[in-house]
Order: structure tokens, then sequence, then C-alpha cells
């Protein structure tokens, strides 16, 4: 039997929020420092406290390394569907409704990807402003609905990360110039990836730029960079299979010479590898859709994660 | 048909839960014997015999199988405890009782299958091999049981109430049955209500209400004043019922 | 035409033959089990174990993360543990068997709940273990196969000794020494089967296609030797026609062959020989003796 490789580290790093009592003892702290550091220098460099953290949750992992990536060292970030989850069918736990509860901002998705939020923020009765990272994106949508897969097109990343630094600097206006310069330098590093990418995708013949994956969660991808992605399933990762519909990729693998299957790394990868023996198709590696990688694995961060995306593709429709 | 031995009890208490349906119950069972067991309702009779047959471990004293294991006894359980609606026809259902012999997986063969017919030609059902059991009369079913403990050959049989509810023509087919396992030197011991045939067919008989009335020769046994003794038992449990001390030493005041 | 629409789907498709294989091999080895199950007066016991195996399948997974093999056997364990506790505890204390198992199998699947709960990374556990006729692969098959193999030969050989503790328990522990194993044997075969169907098939059909053929054989006859195949025949007809059904229609595969069985039993109720409405409202006249 195949194994599947994700083996899991150990639980997920535990974020603890800072309490508020913490919060008033750092602040009470930093107003000390304030204090003509030049009458005790050594003194206070041994004693200079560590700027307090705010507090933020984000919806799922990939969303919670970008807000790490702009906020930098004055945010503590948890991210409540963690590293190959999937958020499709999360089930939120009480600890979910503590973090939010402590939060000062709550960053979101958007666009129907987590069904589950509003209840969560409702039951935890957080006072936190919640900010949908997807504001502004222009959404696609297929057969489906909605699809909330943006981040998928590194343009539509850019339009994210502009919204959590706006978010961040009203939130913590202190810290506005730490998030704008790191948010430049990101966006600058995402500029980078997408022409990257461009490039890539660009040395793959045309007639080849075909794919089967498991999750339908690469239409953004599949429309800016131009690789045709055809699913066995929907968006959701739930619904079942009609052997119409097996047969009718089965078909149109053979019909349009596709040349490679790849599973991706939440749902059953007994499809891709069915649909691979019988057509001679090409298994390609797994495809990081919904989430990050565990931090030892190919994908612990957004930048990492597409950039494996896209040499798995390279390398399997490499003539 | 393998030897049979005798069957001791030694101060023996049969119950549940704490609650004597038996007790106190001293006796021997010899082998080839044919004891009748009477009593009133609720005497303990049948919680005695499921105890004969090793079915229930008593709550106090003991039981000893001389010579052999409880598990070569044949027990007829009263009819109520057979499932009926099971679909089964009355070949397979007289063919069980082989498998005593032949194990749970073993085959039927040729002499086996020779045991099977005349059993069912000892009891009079010819002919009603593919019958589904449910579809027998009480009576009819009550001669499949019986054939079933022919195939089965077995040196010690316990009855619970074989005659129940039957019509008089079976009844004295089974009787002439079961007179000839006493001729084959079987060891037969039944519960039963009619005691005019406990006098016909059986030499000893003990008398039970809860505790021994008398465990002797039948005539004695089933006398009216014995009977009536019996019939002043109390059938209910005794709801203030404190440990039973009957067998420990009295204490020195 | 009625290649087209029967034949052809098996013949171009190698998914398709495969599907077929797997959902045969589990009817044949599934629905004579269901026959007993019935009989045995356990007919939900199947939907209750296979909520027992949650835990260990939640603990091949917390070992070995997404590892079938491991998730597999944790199931069985699983499984196997709460029949046998619950056979256990069906002999030996007041409890019957039905309210043992539930028992068993509501603590089985709390724990399992929980155990899942504790790793963080909210995976849907089931469905990840539970697959999908259309994709069985080849260790899956063989799974199967095998699965099917080691019932049909404990079937062979047992069956006079399991209808024997079906119909009358106390005489089958009489019987033999190992008279006292067979609930527990049976139960295990069971389970077996159970696993072997969700793993390959998914959760609704490996219970239905056990249970459903099962029902409907005993509309249309009394004795045991025939309800045995029939059952099985029945099984593997609803795998076939389901398939085709859900080729054609669009619909899912695993549903789309429970509602044809299910449909078979609609049937078996109304035209049942042995127990069908029509039987009663039309009765046949009597016979001369």
């Amino acid at each position: 039997m195949d194994l599947s490789r994700e083996t899991r580290a150990a639980c997920p790093r535990p974020h603890t929020l800072v309490s508020r009592r913490a919060l008033l003892g750092a602040l009470a702290l930093l107003v000390a420092a304030q204090f003509p550091s030049a009458q005790f220098p050594s003194a206070l460099a041994a004693e200079k406290a560590p700027p307090p953290r705010l507090p933020v949750v984000a919806s799922f992992s990939i969303l919670g390394d970008l807000v790490r990536t702009v906020g930098g060292s004055r945010v503590d970030v948890a991210a409540i569907v963690g590293p190959d989850g999937d958020a499709h069918v999360y089930q939120p736990t009480p600890q979910d409704g503590r973090r939010l509860a402590a939060a000062r901002l709550v960053f979101v998705n958007g666009l129907g990807f987590e069904g589950w939020i509003d209840r969560l923020v409702a039951a935890s009765k957080t006072k936190a402003r919640i900010v949908i990272a997807s504001r502004a994106v222009t959404p696609r949508t297929d057969g489906e609905g909605v699809d909330p897969h943006a981040w998928q097109d590194v343009a539509n990343v850019k339009i994210y990360v502009a919204n959590i630094r706006d978010a961040l600097v009203d939130a913590d206006p202190e810290g506005a110039e730490l998030y704008k310069s790191n948010a430049a330098r990101y966006l600058h590093d995402l500029g980078g990836l997408d022409a990257e990418i461009v490039a890539a995708i660009g040395g793959i013949p045309q007639a080849r730029r075909r794919v089967v994956s498991t999750h339908d969660a690469f239409g953004y991808f599949s429309a800016r960079y131009g690789v045709e992605f055809i699913a066995p399933q929907g968006v959701s990762t739930d619904a079942e299979a009609s052997a119409r519909d097996l047969a009718r990729i089965v078909d149109a693998v053979r019909a349009h010479r596709v040349g490679a299957v790849f599973l991706e790394n939440i749902v059953d990868p007994r499809f891709a590898r069915r649909i691979a023996a019988e057509t001679g198709a090409k298994v390609g590696g797994t495809l990081y859709s919904d989430a990050l990688s565990a931090p030892d694995g190919p994908a612990p961060t957004y930048l990492r994660l597409m950039r494996h995306n896209v040499k798995q593709l390279t390398e399997a429709l490499a003539p | 048909m393998s030897a049979a031995g005798s069957i001791r009890l030694d101060n023996v208490t049969l119950g549940y839960e704490r609650r004597p349906a038996v007790h106190h119950l001293t006796g021997v069972v010899e082998a080839g014997a044919a004891l009748a067991i009477c009593g009133p309702n609720g005497a303990g009779k049948s919680t005695l015999l499921k105890g004969l047959a090793g079915l229930l471990a008593p709550i106090g004293g003991r039981i000893v199988w001389d010579g052999f294991s409880p598990r070569d006894i044949a027990y007829l359980p009263q009819s109520a405890e057979i499932d009926h609606a099971f679909p089964i026809d009355v070949l397979d259902f007289v063919s069980m009782g082989a498998m005593r012999r032949i194990g749970l997986f073993g085959r039927i063969g040729g002499e086996e299958r020779a045991r099977i017919a005349t059993a069912i030609a000892s009891v009079g059902l010819e002919g009603f091999e593919d019958r589904q059991i449910g579809t027998l009369s009480g009576g009819q079913m009550q001669r499949a049981l019986f054939a079933r403990l022919l195939v089965e050959d077995s040196p010690i049989i316990l009855l619970d109430e074989p005659f129940g509810a039957i019509d008089a023509k079976t009844i004295d087919d089974l009787v002439t049955i079961m007179a000839g396992w006493r001729e084959e030197r079987r060891t037969v011991i039944a519960i039963l209500h009619e005691l005019d045939l406990a006098r016909r067919a059986f030499p000893q008989a003990l008398l039970l209400a809860r505790e021994p009335v008398f465990w002797g020769p039948t005539r004695e046994a089933l006398s009216d004043s014995r009977l009536a003794e019996a019939n002043r038992m109390v059938e209910a449990f005794n709801r203030d019922a404190e440990d039973c001390r009957r067998d420990e030493t009295p204490h020195a005041a | 035409m009625l290649h087209e629409l029967l034949v052809a789907p098996f013949v171009d498709y190698e998914f398709m033959r495969r599907a077929l294989i797997g959902a045969v091999a589990l009817s044949i080895s599934g629905c004579p089990l269901g026959v007993f199950l019935i009989l045995r007066r356990m007919s939900l016991a199947g939907d209750a174990l296979s909520h027992a195996i949650l835990p260990g399948a939640a603990i091949g997974y917390l070992a070995c993360g997404l590892s079938l093999p491991a998730m597999t056997f944790g199931g069985l364990v699983a499984g196997l543990a709460v029949a046998v506790a619950s056979s256990a505890a069906a002999r030996w204390t007041a409890l019957r068997e039905d309210a043992s198992l539930a028992a068993f199998y509501l603590v089985s699947l709390a724990l399992g709940v929980a155990l899942v709960s504790l790793k963080g990374s909210n995976v849907d556990l089931l469905h990840v273990l539970f697959g999908s006729v259309l994709a069985l692969d080849d260790a899956t098959l063989i799974f199967l196969a095998a699965i099917a193999s080691v019932t049909l030969t404990a079937l062979a050989l047992a069956y006079r000794a399991l209808a024997l503790d079906t119909f009358d328990p106390l005489f089958a522990r009489r019987a033999s020494p190992l008279g006292e194993w067979i609930p527990f044997a049976f139960l295990a075969l069971v389970v077996l089967n159970l696993v072997a169907g969700f793993h390959a098939l998914g959760t609704l059909m490996a219970v239905g296609i056990i249970m459903l053929p099962a029902a409907s054989a005993r509309l249309w006859t009394r004795d045991l030797t025939m309800t045995l195949p029939l059952a099985a025949a029945i099984g593997v007809a609803s795998s076939y026609f389901g398939l085709v059904l859900s080729f054609h229609s669009g619909l899912a595969a695993g549903p789309v062959i429970i509602l044809v069985a299910g449909a078979a039993y609609f049937a078996s109720l109304i035209f049942g020989q042995t127990g069908g409405v029509v039987r009663l409202w039309r009765p046949k006249r009597h016979l001369e003796g």
C-alpha cells in the first residue's frame, strides 16, 4: 500500500498569546524605558524590555505566514487551521475561541473559505477587528460558486499584503514604520516570485500545460499563469466521486494527452494514482494548495510553497 | 457409549444472585439410575437440573461428576429456550446431535447418517426430514428433540419437563424410548409434573421444595403426606433474609 | 445498444473493472455474514461497529500520520476489541449483546473523537480513511480479495457450527469446547469485512452491502443454504447495476449501489415468496396434503 509521506512532527508550536496583565506590565516597562537612556546606558541596555507584541489570529497557515512576515517582531500570530490542515472541513475547538477572544485583529481569507468563522467569532465574543485579506481582489467563479483560493495568484497576494499592512498600521500606529518596510520588502520579493513563475511556465511547451489535480484549488493559478488544471472532485473536499465524472477525466487526460497527475496534500491520493495508472500519465509530486507544510517540509512559507509547486509542475511537465 | 459415572451432591446450594433456589441438597445419583424430580412451581427443579448439567455453578457446596465430564451429559431444555423461527429443517436439527462426536467442523459420514435416520424413525418423524422446525406442532417438536438426544448417544440424559403440553400418543412413544434408555443402563434424570408417569416409569424420585423433602423410592417420595409437605413451601423469596449460617459451627457463648 | 449501456463502461475503463471486482468481492463475503447478523438479531451491529473502529484509526493516524496501513490496522484492532469486549460482557454479565455492544461502541467512538481533536490539525479522519470504490489500487484489491477468501473459507468450514450457535447456543457450547468461541469468531469476521469495506468502499457502502441484500434474500426463501448464496447474488447484482447507473447518470458510485440494493429490498418486500406483501393479498390455493 502506498504510504503517504506526511509524517507529522509533534503538535504545532503553541502560540500562547500574551495575557492582558502581561501586556500592561510590558507597556509599563516600555514607558519606564523612555527615561533618558543617556544616564544609565549599560543598565538600561540590560533592562530594555522587548516591545509589546500585538496579538493577532489568522484563520489558516498561509495567511498566518503573510501576517507574520508583514508584522515581524511586533505581532504574535496564531493560525487556527495549522499546516496540512483542511480549512474547508475544520471543526473549531474551545482553544480557538480563546485565542480569538484575546486577539486584537483577526485575519480571514473571505470569499467563503472559512465556513465556520462567523460562528466562532460570535461564540468567542471577541472584540477584535475582522480583516478580510482578500478585499479588493477580483474573485473568480467556477461551477461551484466563488473560488476562494485567491492566493494561488501572486498578484492577489500583493493585495493581501497591502490589506494586512494597512490593518496593522491602523491597529498599531507605532509600528507603522516597521510594517511598511516589511511589507515593501515582501512585495518586492513577491514581484520576483511572480516573474519567476511566469518564466518557468513559459519554459513548458504550450501543448503540455495541462495537469490533473485532486483538488480544484488552482483556478487562480491557472487563469494567471496559463496552466490548465483538471480536477476529479469539486472545490469542496468532501464531494464524492461518480463513475461518470471519473470517466470523463480519464477521457480528458487521454484526449488532451495530459502529462501529469498531481496529489494534493489533504485529500485521498488514491484517485489521482488511479487516473495516472489508467492513462499512463506521470504522478507528480504533492502540490500544496490550502495549507503550508510542516516547518520541516518543503512548503513552510508562502514563497517556498509557490516555488515548490512550480518546481513540481515544471519537472512533471518537462517534455 | 462411554461409561457413565455417578453424580455426587455435597450440601449443594444453587441460585441466582445469592438467592437460593435449591437449598442444601446432598445425595448421589448412581450410574444407570432413573430419577424423577418433582415438586411445586418455583421449587428449584430446573435450577437443579442446570446445576447437574454443569450449566450453573453452585453458590454453596459442590457437585462432583465422578469419572466423566459434564460435557458428556445430554440436556433437554424446556422447549421455550429454542428459537423456533430459525430456518433449519428437521434433518439438520437432528444431525446436530452428532456434533459432540464429530466436532463442530466434522463431516457427517455414512455411519452418522444411518444413526440419524434411525433416530428419526424411532421417534416417528419419518417423512418430516425437510420440514422447517418452525412448522412443527408441539408434539412433533418434542419428538425431534428426542431424536437429537438419541443421536447424541450420551450415557447421561437430563430432561426438563419433556412432556409439557403434548398429546398422549406422543407421550406414550417417548416413554417407550426412555424405557429403552433404562435398558441400556443410561442414567436418566427427568423433571416431571405428571406424577403418575413418575410412579410408572421411575424407580427413584426426588421431591424438591427448594429444600429436599425426600429422595428415595418413588412410592414413598410421592406419597400424599410428602406432597402436602412440599406444597406448604413458600414460593416467594424472603425479602428480609440474612446470610445463611447453617454451615458454620456454632460459637461458644 | 445494450452493450453500450451495460458492458462498454467496464471494457473501456480499468477503474470500472476494479470497482466491480472490489464490490463483488465484498458482496460475496459480506452478504452471507449479513444473513447471520439478521438471524442473530444483530442487524444494527454493523453500524455500531463502524463507529467503534474510529479510535483505532485515530491512534494509527497519531502514530504514523496519514498512513493507510497504520489506520487500517488500528481500525481492525479497535473493532475487534469492541467486538470481543461486548461478546464477553454479554456472556458473563446481565447485559445482552445489543446493550453491551451499544455501550462499548459509544465509548470507543467518544475516545476516537477526543483523540483526533488532540492532534490539532483537524483533518477529517473518517473522510480520509474511508475510500471510494472508484479508486481501488492494487494493495486494496488484494486486501479485499484476501478478506473474501478468509471469510468464505471460514463460512464453508464453520457454517454448521455458526448456524448451531445462532439457533441453540447452549447446545453449541456443550457440543464442543470450541463452541464458546463461535460468537467471538463471528464478530471478528464481521469486523474484518467492515474494515475492508470501509477502507475500500466507504462507510455507507460497507454496512449497506452487508445488510440490504441479506434482508432481501430472507424474503424469498426460508432455506438457509439457499439464503446465503442468494444474498451474495443480490449483492453482486446491486454492485453491477449500481456502477452502471453511476456511470451513466453522474451520481456518486457508493450511494447509488446502496440505492439499487434498497430497490431490490423494496421489490422483495412486495413480491417476495416467503414474506412479500403480494403473497398475503393473493394467496395461492392450499395443497392437497
